[in-house]
Parts: C-alpha cells; structure tokens; sequence
C-alpha cells in the first residue's frame, strides 16, 4: 500500500475501498476495524460457489479529521459489484452504532467541546445496491442502514462521497439520498435504477446502457450537481475529497445539514414541484433542463474540466 | 457448485521466515485474488490453504504456488487466498508483490 501523501494525488476513481478509506481521513489516522484479519466474509457465498472476500467488500474503521472522529465506510466495486449482502450491510451499521456511542460519549466527556469533536460518518459508495445472492439479508440491511441514519438525526453528519467506477444505485442509490450531504466528482454516477437495468426493462430506444456520453448526462456529477441532488464536485483525487470532507466538518453541524435532499415538509414539497416541472417540461435529454435552469452552451458541459464547469454552472 | 478448500505445505530449501506479524494484500475481483501472510512457527514450512471455485485445476495450483516458495524461501508462515479464477500468472505476480511489498515494509 502506498503511503498516505502519494495517497492524496491518486485518481478517487480508481483507488481501492481500503486506498479510499485511508486516504479520506488525515495522515496515519485510520485504523481498520473488522478487517480481512477478522475474517468476517458471507456466509451465503460458499454454498453458491462464488468466491468470497474476507471483509465482505466493505471497508470500515475510524480516522480523524481534525479533531473529528470519523467512522468510515467504503465499498470496493471490484467484488461483485459492491453489491450489499448480509455481512457487508452489518458492518456498515456496526460503523453507525461506534459513532453514536462516540457521539454520547464525547458529549459525556468534552461537553464544551462538542462541536469541534463532533463524529460523522462517512460512506465511500461503490455499489449497484442489494446483493443478490442474498437477497434478503441485502434488502434487510438497506433498511437497517435507512434506519441508523434517521437515528444519526440531530446529532452528528452522514456524508457520502460518489467518484467510484461502479457509481452507487439501486437501493444504496436511495440510502445516499437520505444522508446530510452528497459529494461527487465528475466522474461519480448517482441514480436509482442502474442503466443496464433500465434498458433491460424498457428498450433500448428509452435509454442505451451503452451510450457512455448519455450515462454521464443523466447519473453523472455534473448533472447532479446542477440538479442539487449532489452538494459539492470536486476534482477527482482522494486529496479533493479529503479538503472538502475537512471543510464539511469545519462547519457547525446546523449548516451542514442544510444540505439535505429530505427529511422536512419544506423539502418534500420541493421534490414534487421538481417532479410536477418534469411532467411539465418533458424533457428529452438532461441537456433541456440544464438549458431551463439558465446554463448556456450546454453541448459543452460535457467537455469541460470541473474547474471551468464550476466557474459557469447554473444550479437549480 | 460449492466453493472448494486446497491445502498444500511447502518446505524451502534456504528458509527465509516470514518478517512481518501479518499482511494482506489484494482485492476480490473478478480474475483476481486476495492473500494474507500470517507468521506461524511451522519449523521452516510454508502452510498454503486456497479457497477458490476452479475446478480440476489442484496440481497447477501446486505448482505455481511450489515455484513462488522456491523464488522467495519464505517460511514460517501460513498463507491463505480467497481466489475468484486468477489465472496462474496473476497468481504468482500478486504472491511476488505481496512477499516483495512485506519485506520492504520490513526494513
């Protein structure tokens, strides 16, 4: 494993889950827990004949950022697919449990202190959502990840961070939604039904998987972050992402989540306005509402680098 | 077709122990493999224990693994490997960096 500043220059795109996990945090502060020297891999996979990763394709420890403790989760795509299973999804709520006690403990101990130790969890998704070799213990952690992060309400951030080649849909698509801020690269997909799966239900003609450019325009970063369903796009290194991470955390816990997509009556009646505009405008292509929402030139969007897309972006 | 176990031991000739207490190196990934190197007192032995879904392919793994052992000498250890269909060459590659990484690590 490289050390932790060649870490900060690597490609988030193309690190590992464990390069990501400890690069997010500061400099020697991860400590891996339930590692692959736990052996904690699925019990389903055997039985299947399908090969088996000893942490389960979930990396999960704890770092610092400044005095943040910051209990990380980070998927690796490049095991089925980061897809969630039984094992997978316990130790993403096992990482949700730590910072609650941390959170009760920190407010026992440092009362004064609160919101410059204040926890956070922070999910690296890699992910296509439920595993399906075990389907159900999948679904039941989805549910279980949805219930720790309502849990988490008012008392530290939940912080997802989208620049993996898998990207993050399905179930964990909805789970990313749900959490106080999203941060993308340009590079990051976000959506709901994976590509490959639309095209498989509803034809080619509704939506081509193989057409990378169309992808891009309707998961990728920039899209999202013009829609606000992404707060923040940074540049595509595992040091970009920490900044911005150091940056959330620096911010007091009440204007970080501002951020949120959901979880008022405010928020929601925002959603169905979005969602009456679609029906309204019927956009063919995410191009048509990057227009709506004032952007110019947008057959160039594509093309630019995040810096000059930053510099001119209308958002929603 | 469940997932299967092989287990082989090797003895080096010129026994280089293992230097670290363990490491793990490796992903998962499809035509991949993940490996972890655990110090063991096996009096100069070498204990390789593979899960893998390959079928009828125990021998290759035998030598292939043989071959790693001879290059480095390494003993006193107990390597286990989740495999999901390394080709033989991607397997001797990830042992060599993985021992190679170690002993640098080590200095």
């Amino acid at each position: 494993m490289s050390d932790w500043k060649s870490l900060e220059a690597k490609s988030f795109y193309g690190a590992s889950a464990r390069e990501r996990a400890i690069g997010i945090v500061d400099e020697g502060t991860f400590t891996e827990l339930a590692g692959p020297q736990n052996r904690m891999s699925s019990p389903h996979l055997p039985v299947l004949g399908e090969a088996v990763e000893w942490d389960d394709g979930c990396v999960t420890g704890v770092g610092l950022i400044g005095k943040h403790p910051v209990f990380v989760i980070s998927q690796e795509g490049r095991f089925i697919g980061g897809a969630v299973g039984e094992v997978h999804g316990a130790k993403m709520v096992g990482a949700f449990v730590l910072a609650r006690q941390m959170y009760d403990r920190i407010k026992e101990e440092h009362p004064d202190e609160l919101a410059e130790r204040l926890p956070a969890v922070v999910i690296s998704f890699e992910t296509g959502g439920v595993r399906l070799h075990e389907a159900n213990a999948g679904l039941l952690a989805h549910a279980e990840v949805m219930d720790q992060i309502q849990e988490s309400k008012g008392k530290f951030p939940v912080i997802s961070l989208i620049g993996s080649k898998v990207g993050c849909f399905g179930g964990m698509g909805f789970v990313a939604a749900a959490t106080d801020v999203i941060v993308m690269s340009d590079l990051g997909r976000l959506g709901l039904t994976g590509p490959e799966v639309i095209e498989q239900e509803m034809g080619k003609d509704e939506f081509d998987s193989a057409d990378r450019s169309l992808v891009y325009r309707t998961t990728g970063g920039k899209h999202k972050y013009i829609m606000r369903d992404a707060n923040y796009l940074v540049e595509d290194t595992l040091g970009d992402f920490h900044d911005q991470l150091t940056a959330i955390m620096d911010a007091p816990y009440d204007e970080i989540v501002k951020c949120r997509r959901i979880g008022s009556e405010e928020l929601v009646d925002e959603q169905l306005a979005l969602a009456e505009l679609s029906v309204e405008m019927a956009p063919k292509d995410a191009r048509d509402v990057w227009a709506y929402f004032g952007n110019e030139d947008v057959d160039q969007i594509p093309e630019m680098t995040t810096a000059e897309f930053l510099a001119v972006a209308k958002r929603r | 077709m469940a997932l299967r176990e092989l287990n082989f031991t090797f003895t080096p000739e010129d026994p280089r122990p293992f230097p670290l207490g363990w490491s793990h190196r490796g992903v998962v990934g499809s035509g991949d493999m993940e490996v972890m190197f655990e110090q063991a007192d096996l009096g100069g032995q070498v204990q390789v224990k593979v899960c893998t879904p390959v079928v009828g392919f125990d021998e290759v793994w035998e030598r292939v693994l043989d071959r790693c052992i001879k290059e480095s000498q390494v003993s006193d250890v107990s390597i286990e490997i989740n495999d999901n269909n390394a080709t033989p060459v991607v397997v001797a590659m990830r042992m060599r960096q993985a021992i190679e990484e170690a002993r640098k690590e080590a200095e």
